[in-house]
């Protein structure tokens, strides 16, 4: 069974006060996380991302499609019981402090008494909040509510995970915290299901991704699927040349960072030892020499262009479209 | 489903609430204010040639219903408003909670916030009565028309807090469909026009329209009737309000609270929450 | 100073500097023009149903404020040292008052009474005391109190015996009406403006009255009557002993001396009654806290400044 699986999943939204117009949010999003494994969901600012997020949450209602997440629609009480959220640039009762909140959280799931206690300062624990447990939330500086949200999210320990942009508001040591705190849940069998426009999050944590822009769903599938591992051509940096080699050939691209110094984008096909020794041939002097691979921001970036670009979907559609 | 209620649940969410407003600054501020005005109305009688007792009791029983309106009114459209606009309602519901159980928590835990709230204010008025009653000779005290202390006090202040209960309804009601600024509006509005209710039934002795009568009849049934919880003055003069009075009365509100609840969980139940 | 933030004691001073001229300023401006006419003399809202409207569900203390008005409104009149004393807005204030709360008792009696005391010293407006009480009576039917004051009315500013008679006969066929009514409608009947029926009137406020002024003022009042009758009893002492041949000019002590007093006749107040030694004429002596003696009918009482 899926842990989570979508089909067709669309949501418009009317634009406009006098005469509304529909404006589509999401294309049809189709897609099956499966348990166990942390699924990226990656995208520019406004490609869709909290949409489908909030969608899963049933805060807001879809205008066509399907969902189920642990095989049960969306909104069942029973599956709510074993899932987790954490919403974007969260905000808490800031009248309550971190043990409070939690409590009151727990305490919807059903804790009570001593086995509720345990459990919020086993929680409070993990995401490091210390003494500071006791001071109300409206002390609180971003990271801190973020860890609570991570807190709150966990409460109940959840099967499926859902983080929408998870880092957001962190320092580097908050989200190495983070980062730590995802691997493990992985190591326990829990499933996460995190959105980023932060890549290099996706790439040390997620064994599969997506790519959303403007609400289609661009690229899914594992890393190792959508990123080739083929090389893309080579760097190459030489310095003390008394002119500028000339581009053309397998001399794709050639810039000067300093006076005699050069960095040459050279095809993947040449071969990098013939290339230095002609470069360096007229008294130059080799400073580095890099192979270049497809990265995760190269996929990106192509997708997103690709949205952009041929603007099927800017603007306007009638609903009943699929993507 | 979302339409299924647990009465655990329902309390849990009433219980925060509660909590939320013994937090609340602007609620403190407001049953204080309301005290020092009871309190005050000693200095006032002066003013009154012998009116004393009436004037404690006729201000001190405005200051718990206007009060009590207040805090009905702005903390009632507060509750869910804030929620939403704050975004501290995206944790909450991904509970195992359906959004009639929030609705409901909601409403209970302000409806026991105003309890404590009337009873509050009630209580200084009586001590303030009690204090008043023990310093004036007793030839002045044999005319009163009732006695400084009288129980007829706490039967004017529940009926004053069923009516709040049911201001306090509309108030959630307006908040799940519209902007906080406009349910304060409407709110406060259907309150006024809740006091004219009496009048419209009158409107058949002066229109002769017979379509419009029977829309002004219609509305005058449909449309709440607030002035029956108001047993202030008969309190104050020692009219007698009857126990059959009460529950009717009482009754009435309780019914006009399950149908507004009834709407506002609808309205919440299919909002989007962007 | 540190920069940015401002020092307190200057700029405080300052702010008190501006609100102190500006006080005086206003001060100045009022002497030059005089302050508006009093709030109290508008009445912004004439209506008691627009009243009772406006007031939503807090009528009662609405009636208390207009209560109060009419109170103030009074007896600032009455301290007035204005030839014409204007109590145009006593009727309206309390029709004000009771129009919002019909059951206010005190509005009632109060109107009754001093709505019907003669100028200069009071509105003398009977007609609008009837028309109060009558309004009280369609409110509580079963007032007899109303009756009463009704009754006074009629006796004393419409000096109209047989209408006060009526209304005292009315009242006491009323449950629970005090026992003295019918004596009244019998001795108003027979004895119209006698000294004895208003004697009977005040001793009957007295005993009925549940106000405190109202009490003093019946006590007022019969202490007055009681001057009254001393001094007729004594102006006869005076004359029996001029018939006699007593000697003029004729002073108390001579009297005393002759046997015809035991002993200076002074009022309830303590104050020696004063006798005019050429003409024998006997009045109230000067100072005293009984005058002015009224004329039968005697006026209704003041009401006490505090």
């Amino acid at each position: 069974m899926a842990a989570i699986e979508t089909t067709g999943l669309a949501k418009d939204y009317r634009v406009g006060f006098w005469r509304p117009r529909p404006y589509r949010a999401l294309h049809g999003l189709t897609l099956t996380v499966e348990s166990g494994e942390v699924f990226g969901f990656l995208g520019p600012n406004g490609a869709g991302k909290t949409t489908t997020l909030k969608l899963l949450m049933q805060l807001i209602y879809p205008t066509a499609g399907t969902a189920s997440i642990l095989g049960r629609p969306l909104g069942d009480l029973e599956m709510k019981r074993r899932i987790g959220y954490l919403p974007e640039n969260p905000y808490f009762y800031d009248y309550l402090t971190a043990e409070e909140l939690l409590g009151y959280f727990a305490g919807l799931f059903g804790y009570k008494g001593a086995d509720r206690k345990v459990r919020v300062d086993r929680l409070l624990d993990e995401v490091g909040l210390g003494a500071e447990r006791r001071m109300q939330l409206r002390k609180f500086s971003k990271g801190m509510v973020q860890r609570v949200g991570l807190a709150q999210a966990l409460i109940n320990d959840p099967e499926v995970i859902f983080l929408d942009e998870p880092m957001s508001g962190l320092d580097p040591l908050g989200r190495k915290d983070v980062r730590g705190l995802i691997l493990r849940l992985r190591d326990q069998g829990r499933t996460v299901f995190f959105s980023s426009h932060i890549l290099s999050d996706a790439e040390t944590l997620c064994s599969r991704i997506a790519i959303v822009a403007k609400g289609n769903l661009m690229a899914s599938g594992t890393l190792s699927d959508l990123v080739t591992a083929q090389r893309n051509g080579w760097d190459i940096v030489i310095d003390g040349l008394a002119q500028a080699p000339a581009a053309g050939g397998a001399l794709r691209k050639v810039t000067s960072l300093a006076p005699g110094r050069f960095v040459i984008d050279a095809q993947p096909t040449a071969d990098p030892l013939d290339l230095v020794r002609a470069l360096t041939a007229g008294g130059g002097r080799l400073v580095s020499i890099n192979p270049v691979h497809d990265t995760l921001e190269d996929l990106f970036v192509r997708q997103v262009d690709q949205a952009a670009g041929t603007d099927r979907f800017g603007g306007a559609e009638p609903m009943g479209k699929s993507a | 489903m979302s339409a299924m209620v647990s009465v655990p649940t329902v309390a849990r969410i009433a219980a925060n609430v509660f909590k939320e407003s013994v937090r609340d600054k602007v609620l403190y501020s407001i049953v204080l204010f309301a005290v020092i005005v009871i309190a005050a109305s000693l200095l006032l009688g002066q003013l009154t040639a012998g009116q004393e007792v009436k004037i404690i009791k006729d201000l001190g029983l405005a200051a718990i219903s206007l009060f009590g309106h207040f805090i009905a009114i702005f903390i009632g459209i507060g509750l869910v408003s804030k929620e939403v606009e704050r975004r501290s309602i995206y944790a909450l519901l991904a509970k195992p909670m359906s959004r009639a159980e929030l609705v409901l928590g909601k409403y209970c835990g302000l409806v026991s916030t105003l309890t404590v709230n009337v009873v509050v204010m009630t209580a200084a008025l009586v001590v303030v009565l009690a204090i008043y009653g023990a310093t004036v000779e007793p030839q002045i005290r044999n005319t009163w028309e009732a006695p400084a202390v009288d129980p007829a006090l706490a039967t004017a202040a529940f009926l004053t807090l069923v009516e709040l209960s049911v201001v306090t309804a509309i108030a959630i009601c307006f908040s799940t469909f519209t902007s906080p600024v406009l349910a304060a509006a409407f709110t406060v509005g259907l309150v006024i026009a809740g006091q004219f209710s009496a009048d419209l039934k009158n409107f058949e002795h002066i229109v002769d329209n017979h379509a419009a009568t029977w829309l002004l009849n219609a509305l005058y049934y449909v449309l709440p009737n607030l002035a029956p919880f108001d047993v202030k003055a008969q309190v104050v003069h020692a009219q007698p309000v009857t126990p059959t009075y009460v529950l009717l009365t009482t009754g009435y509100g309780a019914l006009y609270v399950s149908a507004l609840l009834a709407l506002a969980t609808l309205f919440f139940s299919r909002r989007d929450f962007k | 100073m540190r920069p940015g933030r401002l020092p307190i004691a200057p700029f405080l001073a300052a702010a008190g500097l501006f609100v102190g001229a500006a006080a005086g300023l206003q001060a100045m401006r009022d002497r030059a023009f005089g302050t508006d006419t009093p709030a109290e003399q508008v009445l912004y809202v004439q209506s008691p149903e627009v009243a009772r409207r406006l007031a939503l569900s807090y009528d009662a203390i609405a009636a208390d404020v207009y209560w109060i008005r009419a109170l103030q409104h009074f007896g600032g009149q009455r301290k007035a040292t204005t030839q014409s004393k204007n109590y145009e807005l006593l009727f309206p204030l309390l029709d004000m008052s009771t129009g919002l709360d019909p059951y206010f008792n005190i509005a009632y009696r109060f109107g009754a009474i001093f709505l019907s005391e003669p100028k200069p010293g009071g509105p003398g407006r009977p007609d609008l005391a009837i028309k109060l009480l009558e309004k009280g009576i369609a409110a509580s039917p079963n007032k007899w109190q109303y009756y009463q004051d009704a009754g006074f009315v009629h006796f004393w500013g419409m000096h109209d015996y047989p209408g006060a008679a009526a209304w005292f006969e009315r009242g006491s066929k009323l449950p629970g009406s005090a026992w003295f009514l019918k004596s009244l409608a019998a001795v108003t009947m027979a004895q119209g403006g006698q000294r004895e029926s208003s004697r009977l009137l005040f001793k009957a406020i007295l005993e009925s009255s549940d106000n405190d002024w109202m009490r003093k003022d019946a006590r007022h009042r019969l202490e007055q009557l009681d001057a009254m009758d001393a001094i007729d009893s004594l102006r006869k002492v005076v004359a029996t002993y001029r018939e006699r041949g007593g000697p003029t000019p004729v002073t108390w002590q001579a009297l005393v001396r002759a046997g015809y007093l035991r002993a200076i006749p002074t009022d309830s107040a303590g104050v020696v009654f004063s006798l005019g030694p050429w003409s024998g004429d006997v009045s109230l002596g000067e100072g005293s806290s009984l005058a002015p003696l009224p004329d039968t009918p005697v006026a209704p009482p003041p009401v006490p400044t505090r």
